[in-house]
C-alpha cells in the first residue's frame, strides 16, 4: 500500500492552510477566466505564472492546476446562461444548457454541470494515482533517445490533429521549436540567433510568447461586429435538481467520464473532442434522446462531465510521461520546468512530495470547485456586465504586469506586443496556434536529449531505431504523420473542434 | 451607472485581494543599510536542476541564511549548458544582494575562457562571498560490469578507444576536465555524454544504463555505492574519501590525477560593502553550522569553509591550472 | 486534411496576397535560420554542436512553406476576415508607447495615462468611472504589487518624478 501511503503524505501536505488558499484562489481565478469571453484558458495560465513565480514549487503548481481545471468548468457557466461559451470545450453545452435557462430551470443545469465535472474530474484523478506508480517505474527504462522518440509521437499526434492542414499545423510547430532556440544553446553554450542582444541571451520568454500570441492576439482580432453578450438575470428558481434530474444525469455522467478520460490520455485531443464526442453519445444511447435540444439535463451533464474528466486525464501523461497532451497543459508544464521540475517518469522518483502533494490537491481543488461554482454562480455573471472596453483594459491592464515582471524588464513587454502580432498575422493565415506552444515547451527538451543520444551513439542515428522502445514509438510517430497519405479519416467531430 | 460601479468595484476588489491586505513600510534605497527589506525574498540561483548535490547543498544552508538574515531565501534551478544559463542570469542581476547564486568550479572559472562559448560575464562578474566544499571526481561502473579494478577498466578503454560512453554534468565541466586529463596521462579514452543540465540526470542516465560509465562527484555516489547500484573503481584525490573507504584513490592505482568540483556561493560583483557583508556572515554560519556539516558527511563530503577573499584567490589559482588544459575539452569543427 | 479545403471551394480565384507575403515570410526566417545554423556548427568534434537542430527546423519551414505555396497557387484558400485595423493599430501603439516610456515617468503615470486612454477616450467611458478605474489600475496596482506582492514595478527614472513618489 505504498501508493496509499504517499497519496496520504500529499494531502498533509496539500492541506495546509497556505495550500488550501493556493488551491482556492486557483479555481476562483480559473473561474473567472473561464467566464471571461475575451481570455481563454491557455493565455489564461500564462498570464498568471508570473504571480506564482514567488511561491514554492509546490504551491505554485497547485495553483496554476486549479486555475487550469477551474477554466473547465468557468466556460459552462455562460455556455447555460447566455448561450456564449467561455471556451470552446463548453460550446456544444449551450444547446441545452441556454434551452434550459429559457424554461428556468437554469439552477438545475449548472448544479448538475457542477456535480458532473467534479464526478469527472475525481475519477480521472483516481485514475492518475492508479497509473503513476507503474508507469513511474518505467522511467529508467527511458533514456535520452526514447524520451526524443515520446515527444515526437506527442508532438505528430498534436501536429495531426490540429486544424485541416497538416502542412500549416508543421509550419507553426517549426516555429515554434526555432522560438524555443533563442538564446544560450543548451549544450555547448554558444549565443544562437541573439542578434547580438543581451536580453535574449535567457531565451525568449515563454510567458511573453504565450500571452502574446494566445492572450493579446484575441484582443486585437476582436471585430467590431462580434456584439456583445445581452446578459439576463436568470431564473436561478431553484439550484437543486428534482430526483428525476439527478436519475437521469447518472448514466450521462457515467458515459462522459469514460469518454472525456479516454480521450484525455491521448495527446492531441482537446477537451472540445470529448464533449462533442459525449454529446454524440448522449444522442445514440440516451433514454430521453429526443429530448435533446430543447433542455434535456443529459445534454448538460454528459459533455460537461467529459469535459472535466478530459481536463483531469490530461494531466496522467504529462505527469507520468511528460508529454502535455493540449496547449494549455504545455504552458502547465512550462511552469513546472521554471520551477525546477520535469514532468515526467523521474518527477516520482526525485519529487515525489511535491508530486503527491500535487495530486492530492486535484482532489481537493476539484470538490472546492464543486462548493465554489454553485453558491457565486450570481457573482459570475455580474462579471459579465463589466463593459467590454473596462475589461479589455483591465486585461490589458494585467498582460503587461503579467510580462515585467517576469524579468522585471519592459523588454518583455515589448517582446509580448511582437508575438501579438505574429499571433494575429498566424490566425489569419488560419495557421494553427496549438503546435507552436507545445514545441516551444518541448523544443529544449527534444534538442537535449537528441543531442544526448547522439553522444551515446557517437553520432549514429540508428540508436533510434535499435532501441526497441524507442523504435515502436518512432515508428507510431511517422505512421501519425503519414496518416493522411494513407486516406485514414480521423473521426468528423475534430473537424468541429473550434479550439484548433 | 450601476454597471459602471460593478465594474469600478471588482477592479477593486481584485486588487485588494491580489494584495492580501499586506502594507509593509519603509522602502529606504540606502546603500543597503536596511538589507534584507523585510518580507522581500532573496533568490539563490542554482545553476543545475534539482536533484544533484550542488541542489541538495543550497537547499541545506537555505534555512539557516533565512534565520540569520531574517528574510525568505528561495532556491531557484536554472540549468542547461553546464551552469552558463544560471551564470548568465546571475551575473546579469542587480548587484542588491537580493540575487544570489551557488557556484561550481571549475565550470564557473572556465566556461569564460572558451570564446566558443560566447560567456557574457568573466571571473570578475562574481563576488565571492564563500567556499562550502570540494567534491572529489569519481569514476564508476554498472554493478555488472567485467571491470573490477580501475587498471581493467583503464586498459580496455585503451585498447578499444570511445568503446565505453560515460557522463558529464556538461562540457568543460569537472568531468569533462577529470575525463581529459585521465586521457592524457593514461591514455585511456571514453565517449562523452554530456548531460548538461546537472548531476541528476547523468545518474538517471546511468541507473537506466544507458551509458556505460559514471564520472561523478563523492556526493553522487555515496548512496548509489552503499545500495549496490555502482561500482566505484577510483576516487581522484590525494587520500580515500570517508565515505568511500573501500574505493582507492587513483594514487594508489598508480595514476597521479586530483580532480574535484569545489562550490561556494557568489553574488553579483559591485555589492554594497554593507550588504556583502552581512551576506558573508550568514554564509559562514550556514556552512559551518554543524547540522548542515553532518549532512554534508552523510552524502560524503567534507566541508572545507574559504571567506568570499580566500575563494576569490582560489578561483584565481584555479584560473591559471585550467587555463593550461583547456584546449583538450575544447570541441573543434 | 488538406483535401478537405478542397471540397468547400471548386472555383478557382487568385492567391491572397497576405497568404503569399507569409509564405514569403516564412520562407526568408527559414533561409536565414538555414544560414545562420551553418555558422553556428553542424557537427563538432564531440557531436552534434548547436547547428543541428535549427538546420533541420528552418529547413522545415522552408520545406513545409514550398508545399503550402504548391497547394496554393493550385487550390488557393479563403483568408480569415479582415482585422479592425483601427483597434489592432490603438492597442500596439499604446502598448508600445506605454512600454517605452514606462522606465522614464514610473509605471504608476503610464499606466494612468494608458488606462485613461483607452477607457475615456477609445471606451467612452464617464469621466468618473474611467478615473477610478485608472486610479485602481495604476496608483493601486503599483502599491498592492509593490507592498503587498513584493513586485517592484518601476517607478520614474526621472528625478523630479520620482521625488514626488511617481
Amino acid at each position: 500500500m505504498d501508493t496509499l501511503n504517499e497519496l496520504a503524505n500529499g494531502f498533509a501536505s496539500a492541506l495546509t492552510w497556505q495550500n488550501l488558499i493556493f488551491a482556492f484562489l486557483g479555481c476562483l481565478l480559473g473561474t473567472i477566466i473561464g467566464v471571461l469571453p475575451g481570455i481563454g484558458p491557455v493565455a489564461g495560465v500564462a498570464l498568471l505564472i508570473p504571480l506564482t513565480m514567488n511561491l514554492d514549487a509546490t504551491g505554485a503548481i497547485i495553483m496554476l492546476c486549479a486555475i487550469f481545471y477551474g477554466t473547465a468548468y468557468g466556460g459552462t457557466i455562460t455556455s447555460v446562461l447566455l448561450n456564449t461559451p467561455g471556451e470552446a470545450a463548453s460550446a456544444i453545452t449551450t444547446i441545452d444548457g441556454y434551452a434550459m435557462t429559457k424554461i428556468g430551470k437554469a439552477g438545475a443545469a449548472l448544479t448538475i454541470a457542477a456535480v458532473g465535472s467534479f464526478v469527472g474530474g475525481t475519477i480521472a484523478t483516481l485514475g492518475l494515482v492508479a497509473a503513476a506508480k507503474p508507469l513511474g517505474e518505467l522511467g529508467l527504462l527511458v533514456g535520452p533517445p526514447e524520451f526524443f522518440a515520446l515527444m515526437v509521437v506527442g508532438i505528430s499526434l498534436l501536429v495531426a490533429l490540429a486544424g485541416k492542414s497538416m502542412v500549416k499545423a508543421l509550419i507553426s510547430g517549426a516555429l515554434g521549436l526555432l522560438i524555443s532556440m533563442v538564446g544560450i544553446d543548451p549544450v555547448a553554450g554558444a549565443p544562437r540567433f541573439t542578434f547580438g542582444s543581451d536580453n535574449l541571451l535567457d531565451g525568449v520568454s515563454f510567458v511573453a510568447v504565450i500571452v502574446g500570441v494566445f492572450g493579446l492576439s484575441e484582443i486585437l482580432s476582436y471585430r467590431k461586429d462580434s456584439k456583445a453578450a445581452a446578459v439576463h438575470a436568470p431564473g436561478l428558481r431553484s439550484l437543486l435538481p428534482t430526483g428525476t434530474e439527478w436519475r437521469r444525469s447518472a448514466p450521462s455522467m457515467a458515459r462522459g467520464t469514460g469518454i472525456g478520460f479516454g480521450l484525455g490520455l491521448i495527446p492531441g485531443m482537446t477537451g472540445s473532442v470529448s464533449s462533442l464526442l459525449a454529446y454524440g453519445a448522449e444522442k445514440k444511447f440516451s433514454k430521453h434522446r429526443n429530448e435533446l435540444g430543447k433542455g434535456a439535463i443529459e445534454g448538460v451533464a454528459g459533455p460537461e462531465t467529459a469535459n472535466n474528466a478530459h481536463a483531469n486525464a490530461a494531466l496522467i501523461p504529462l505527469f507520468t510521461l511528460g508529454i502535455p497532451a493540449s496547449p494549455t497543459i504545455a504552458v502547465l508544464m512550462g511552469a513546472f520546468l521554471q520551477q525546477g521540475l520535469t514532468p515526467g517518469p523521474t518527477l516520482f522518483t526525485e519529487h515525489s512530495e511535491i508530486a503527491w502533494a500535487i495530486i492530492a490537491s486535484l482532489f481537493i481543488g476539484n470538490l472546492l470547485l464543486l462548493l465554489l461554482n454553485v453558491p457565486l454562480v450570481g457573482l459570475w455573471t455580474s462579471i459579465l456586465r463589466v463593459p467590454a472596453s473596462i475589461l479589455t483594459a483591465l486585461i490589458l491592464l494585467f498582460m503587461v504586469i503579467g510580462a515585467y515582471t517576469i524579468n522585471f524588464n519592459v523588454f518583455d513587454v515589448f517582446v509580448m506586443i511582437g508575438f501579438g502580432l505574429l499571433g494575429l498575422a498566424l490566425r489569419h493565415l488560419d495557421i494553427p496556434l496549438a503546435p507552436m506552444v507545445l514545441t516551444l515547451v518541448l523544443g529544449p527538451l527534444m534538442e537535449r536529449s537528441l543531442r544526448e543520444s547522439l553522444e551515446i551513439s557517437q553520432g549514429d542515428f540508428g540508436i533510434f531505431v535499435n532501441r526497441p522502445i524507442s523504435m515502436v514509438l518512432i515508428g507510431v510517430g511517422v505512421l501519425i504523420i503519414l496518416s493522411p497519405l494513407l486516406k485514414l479519416r480521423k473521426p468528423k467531430a475534430l473537424n468541429e473542434d473550434p479550439e484548433t | 451607472m450601476t454597471r459602471t460601479r460593478i465594474a469600478a468595484a471588482f477592479a477593486a476588489a481584485a486588487l485588494i485581494g491580489l494584495t492580501g491586505c499586506g502594507a509593509n513600510a519603509g522602502a529606504a534605497n540606502n546603500a543597503g543599510d536596511d538589507f534584507p527589506r523585510k518580507g522581500k525574498s532573496i533568490e539563490l540561483i542554482v545553476s543545475f536542476s534539482s536533484g544533484g548535490a550542488v541542489d541538495t547543498a543550497a537547499r541545506l544552508v537555505q534555512p539557516i541564511l533565512e534565520k540569520e538574515l531574517g528574510t525568505n531565501v528561495e532556491v531557484i534551478n536554472k540549468p542547461g549548458a553546464g551552469g552558463q544559463i544560471g551564470y548568465t542570469q546571475l551575473t546579469s542581476a542587480k548587484a542588491d544582494g537580493y540575487t544570489i547564486g551557488a557556484t561550481g568550479s571549475p565550470s564557473v572559472v572556465v566556461s569564460p575562457l572558451d570564446p566558443a562559448r560566447g560567456a557574457k560575464y568573466t571571473r570578475e562578474s562574481f563576488q565571492p562571498l564563500g567556499r562550502q566544499v570540494i567534491d572529489p571526481t569519481v569514476i564508476a561502473v554498472q554493478p555488472d560490469s567485467p571491470y573490477k579494478t580501475l587498471k581493467d577498466l583503464l586498459d580496455a578503454a585503451k585498447a578499444d578507444p570511445k568503446s565505453m560512453t560515460a557522463s558529464t554534468t556538461g562540457l568543460q565541466t569537472g568531468e569533462h576536465f577529470a575525463m581529459a586529463q585521465l586521457q592524457e596521462t593514461t591514455g585511456a579514452e571514453f565517449a562523452p555524454v554530456h548531460f548538461s543540465e546537472g548531476a541528476a540526470q547523468a545518474t538517471t542516465a546511468f541507473l537506466g544504463k544507458h551509458v556505460d560509465i559514471l564520472v561523478a562527484n563523492v556526493s553522487d555516489v555515496t548512496d548509489l555505492s552503499k545500495q549496490g547500484k555502482a561500482r566505484v573503481l577510483g576516487v581522484m584525490t590525494a587520500e580515500r574519501a570517508p565515505s568511500l573507504p573501500d574505493v582507492p584513490t587513483f594514487k594508489e592505482s598508480g595514476y597521479d590525477i586530483e580532480a574535484g568540483t569545489v562550490r561556494g556561493y557568489s553574488a553579483p560583483a559591485g555589492l554594497p560593502d554593507a550588504v556583502a557583508t552581512k551576506l558573508e556572515a550568514a554564509f559562514q554560519k550556514a556552512i559551518e553550522d554543524p547540522t548542515v556539516v553532518k549532512k554534508m558527511e552523510d552524502l560524503g563530503l567534507q566541508t572545507s569553509y574559504l571567506s568570499g577573499k580566500e575563494y576569490q584567490e582560489f578561483w584565481a589559482s584555479q584560473e591559471e591550472d585550467f587555463k593550461k588544459v583547456l584546449p583538450l575539452v575544447q570541441k573543434t569543427d | 486534411m488538406t483535401t478537405e479545403s478542397v471540397m468547400t471551394e471548386p472555383q478557382r480565384t487568385r492567391v491572397a496576397p497576405t497568404v503569399l507575403a507569409g509564405i514569403g515570410a516564412f520562407v526568408v526566417v527559414g533561409v536565414y535560420v538555414l544560414i545562420s545554423s551553418i555558422d553556428l556548427g553542424l557537427w563538432t568534434s564531440s557531436g552534434p554542436g548547436p547547428g543541428m537542430f535549427p538546420f533541420a527546423m528552418g529547413g522545415l519551414l522552408v520545406a513545409m512553406s514550398a508545399i503550402w505555396l504548391v497547394q496554393e497557387l493550385r487550390q488557393p484558400t479563403e483568408t480569415a476576415s479582415g482585422v479592425d485595423r483601427g483597434l489592432v493599430i490603438a492597442v500596439v501603439v499604446s502598448l508600445a508607447l506605454l512600454a517605452a516610456v514606462m522606465d522614464l515617468i514610473g509605471f504608476q503615470l503610464s499606466m494612468f495615462i494608458f488606462l485613461m486612454y483607452h477607457l475615456k477616450i477609445r471606451g467612452r467611458r464617464g469621466w468618473v468611472s474611467s478615473l477610478i478605474i485608472a486610479l485602481a489600475g495604476s496608483v493601486g496596482a503599483f502599491y498592492a504589487f509593490n507592498y503587498g506582492l513584493n513586485v517592484a514595478l518601476p517607478t520614474a527614472g526621472i528625478t523630479v518624478l520620482n521625488s514626488i513618489g511617481l
